[in-house]
């Protein structure tokens, strides 16, 4: 098999070199927007590295070539050898094409003036942009060199410990991948990402501003641990507005500091909720904090059940007794009403009687 | 579902707690009082009922928990001066350099970083003293090195360093050759510690390195391996040329010119793809390393990370000075190296490409000319006879047509 994969790398390279097709110009040319896209795909170049592996080239092959010419071959060689001559004796530049663009469309221009330019280069090569071509992951192993540079450099100027330093968003390994496109090892990434901890801690007030560009690549865009909560508003009216939910209930609560007077879609507790327990769900934030004799509550709800809808209302007004007392927050939240319960009705699948349920079966 | 049993124990404690702690309270600044407790409060832990019983004068205060609030203690901050601190050091360390006895020079494993040594710098004291002629333990030698070999010493093979230095200063021209050439040359070392070796050297030759694992097929199956790599078209100055755009997007990748690598032992199957490619190759080869892998061998102590850092960068100088003497023979007009055939092809193409098309757009703009000439000569021509209208009609109508040949001879009868 080894064998068989050798002999068809060696064969890459003699297969028959695709022939120009080339249009002459007096045909294909009949409009300034039919020149500048020609159906012709130079590709003879693509066989001009040899690698010892290859063999060398049939005679029936180049016969085969060479045999029956397409039309308008001979022109397209006659004017290679043109250029040729012009570039030996003038560096390439074409008095026609100088002096007709001028005159001609301004698509063509463009494209004349390149390729001007590109002629008038006697000397050109192909160099990598990145020193780490060859490792497939310039751009990473760039910015690893960069890093690795800068933690040297400065591997003497004080650093804070690591709970002191400001929380920074640092991309994961799969976010770095997407973002610079390249399947970056995740080694080698833990490996840089220590270095950029590192250089990290360096003390604010000495942070050098090259480290900050350093370890910009590693960022994110975004650091969301300086996002700040939105602060809730109380109105001129004293009173604090806040929406909860559960299941498929909302709840919308306005809370004012009064005596003790819950209104639920205009009607009291108990006229609202048939149930005790639905009750005391509904007014748990106050219960619970001994503030139910302190703030009345005007409250609107709507869709899903009793449930829902009586502790859709324990996260409303938790939320808006927190407007009125901020303190009050992790009480709250040890009494079970800050927090959102995401649990839903589970979605019926297909094969199943319900979300999991499998219809009877027995073996015969 | 709320945990009602919990919310009671715990929310009364902890609200107490967090409060002591706690900011000022907004409750506390209302006016108004809690006596007025219409509801009655469900409180199921008979212990907090009792407590709650038994002090009813603690309920009638307005702020219940706040009798035991206390502002928090606030400790004094002490100013940051870690800046201060270090800048005083710094200026302390520079005003005291000069104090005291003077130090003989010492090594310094920055040296070879900080002022990297030449070819010319090639001595057989400095390669001594980076164990440049420690070879292996004598039962792992490789018969072939054995004119490297300057003896045996405790067991291990000692490595000749005249031989080292005249091969490094061999190897030095062949890096200063291609560089003047215009060669993309690579450095490799792939062992651990070694990354800084090969990126200076590259540094310092304008040159490509390589720290990570070879990819088997970099060469040998480049199109696959390395598609798409960003890429430049430089002249013989080193500027960058506009206009290779297309060319970059539909060439090959590229392959080294000459590749060093620094230890050949882990790298063998770059150096074979090398040998298939024809590309010259320098390697450092220990007492127990294969010679006949690389093109140019130097026999050296590959496992010291001093030695090598000696080597690479003697040969990364080598690379800076023939790439000085190439920018500077171009700006004589001397250059020593050819375009290579893809690009020359190209651009021949290209050029070919752009003359005919200007000389379409000239064709047609002078057409467009000789047409509306005609046209303005034919209008009186247009009353006189029936034959010539209709003429005019056909020629109307072939203006419309992409094809527009030139007036032949039958036309005119």
């Amino acid at each position: 098999m080894s064998s068989l994969r050798y002999t068809v790398r060696c064969l890459r390279d003699i297969r028959p070199t695709p022939r120009p097709q080339w249009h002459p110009p007096a045909a294909a040319a009949t409009t300034a927007t039919a020149t500048t896209a020609l159906p012709y795909r130079p590709r003879i170049h693509q066989t001009a590295r040899t690698l010892s592996t290859t063999a060398s080239r049939p005679a029936d092959l180049n016969n085969d070539i060479t045999k029956e010419p397409p039309p308008g071959w001979n022109e397209f060689q006659g004017a290679v050898a043109a250029t040729d001559a012009d570039a030996d004796a003038d560096a390439g530049s074409y008095p026609d094409s100088s002096s007709s663009s001028s005159s001609s469309s301004s698509s063509n221009f463009g494209a004349l003036e390149a390729a001007s330019a590109v002629a008038a280069t006697p000397f050109a090569r192909a160099v990598p942009v990145s020193p780490s071509y060859f490792s497939r992951k310039p751009i990473f192993n760039d910015s690893y060199v960069v890093v690795q540079d800068l933690a040297r450099k400065y591997a003497r100027l004080p650093v804070l410990p690591r709970d002191k330093v400001a929380p920074t968003a640092w991309r994961t390994k799969e976010q770095y991948r997407l973002a610079i496109g390249e399947h970056v090892k995740g080694r080698d990434y833990a490996e840089c990402m220590k270095l950029v901890k590192r250089l990290n801690q360096i003390h604010p007030d000495l942070m050098p501003a090259e480290v900050l560009a350093g370890l910009a690549p590693f960022k994110r865009e975004v650091n969301f641990y300086l996002n700040k909560p939105k602060v809730l508003p109380i109105d001129r009216f004293g009173r604090s507005h806040a929406v909860g939910k559960r299941k498929s209930s909302i709840a919308q609560a306005w809370v004012v500091e009064g005596t003790g007077e819950v209104l639920v879609n205009g009607k009291p507790l108990s006229d609202a909720f048939g149930r005790i327990h639905d009750r005391e769900s509904a007014v748990w934030a106050l219960k619970s904090t001994e503030r139910i004799d302190k703030y009345n509550v005007w409250a609107k709800v709507q869709g899903g059940g009793t449930t829902g809808q009586a502790e859709a209302l324990t996260l409303a007004i938790a939320k808006a007794l927190c407007v009125h007392e901020p303190a009050l927050k992790n009480p709250l939240r040890r009494a079970g009403c800050i927090t959102r319960d995401p649990r839903k009705v589970e979605r019926k699948k297909h094969g199943h009687v319900k979300a999991r349920k499998m219809p009877t079966w027995v073996k015969r | 579902m709320i945990i009602r049993e919990f919310g009671v124990r715990q929310g009364r404690k902890a609200l107490a707690a967090s409060l002591r702690q706690g900011p000022a309270c907004l409750r506390q600044l209302s006016s108004l009082s809690s006596e007025t407790s219409g509801t009655p409060v469900a409180v199921a832990d008979p212990v907090l009922q009792s407590t709650l019983k038994t002090s009813p004068e603690a309920k009638k205060t307005p702020s219940l928990f706040m009798q035991t609030a206390k502002p928090a203690r606030k400790r004094p901050v002490a100013p940051d001066t870690t800046k201060q601190d270090w800048e005083d050091a710094q200026a302390l360390r520079k005003s005291m350099r000069g104090v005291g006895t003077t130090v003989q020079p010492v090594y310094s494993p920055n040296d070879v970083f900080r002022n990297p040594p030449g070819p010319k710098d090639v001595t057989l004291e400095l390669l001594m003293a980076s164990q440049a002629h420690m070879g292996h333990h004598t039962s792992v030698w490789n018969p072939a090195n054995a004119r490297y070999i300057h003896g045996i010493r405790q067991g291990i093979h000692i490595i000749s360093l005249e031989e080292t230095a005249a091969h490094l200063r061999r190897a030095a021209r062949v890096v200063e050759e291609v560089a003047y050439r215009g060669g993309l040359i690579l450095f490799v070392g792939t062992r651990p510690g070694q990354t800084q070796i090969v990126t200076q050297s590259a540094r310092l030759a304008d040159a490509c390195h390589l720290f990570t694992k070879w990819t088997p097929g970099t060469i040998t199956n480049s199109d696959k391996i390395l598609p798409g790599l960003p890429m430049k078209i430089v002249d013989q100055h080193d500027n960058e040329l506009e206009g290779f755009d297309q060319h970059l997007m539909e060439r090959r990748a590229l392959v080294p010119d000459l590749v060093v690598c620094l230890n050949p032992l882990e790298n063998f199957v770059m150096l074979h793809e090398c040998g298939l490619a024809n590309i010259p190759t320098i390697g450092v080869i220990d007492t127990n390393t294969e010679p006949t892998w690389v093109t140019y061998a130097i026999p050296a102590n590959d496992d010291s990370l001093r030695c090598l850092a000696v080597i690479g960068s003697v040969l990364g100088r080598a690379g800076e000075a023939g790439n000085k003497r190439r920018l500077q023979d171009a700006q004589k007009g001397v250059v020593a190296w050819e375009t290579p055939q893809a690009i020359s092809t190209w651009t021949k193409i290209h050029g070919k490409r752009a003359e005919w098309a200007a000389r379409a757009a000239r064709e047609a703009a002078e057409e467009q000319a000789a047409r509306e000439a005609a046209l303005s000569g034919e209008e009186p021509l247009e009353k006189e006879g029936e034959g010539e209208v209709e003429t005019e009609g056909r020629f109307r109508r072939g203006q419309n047509f992409r094809e527009r040949r030139p007036p032949r001879a039958s036309d005119d009868s």
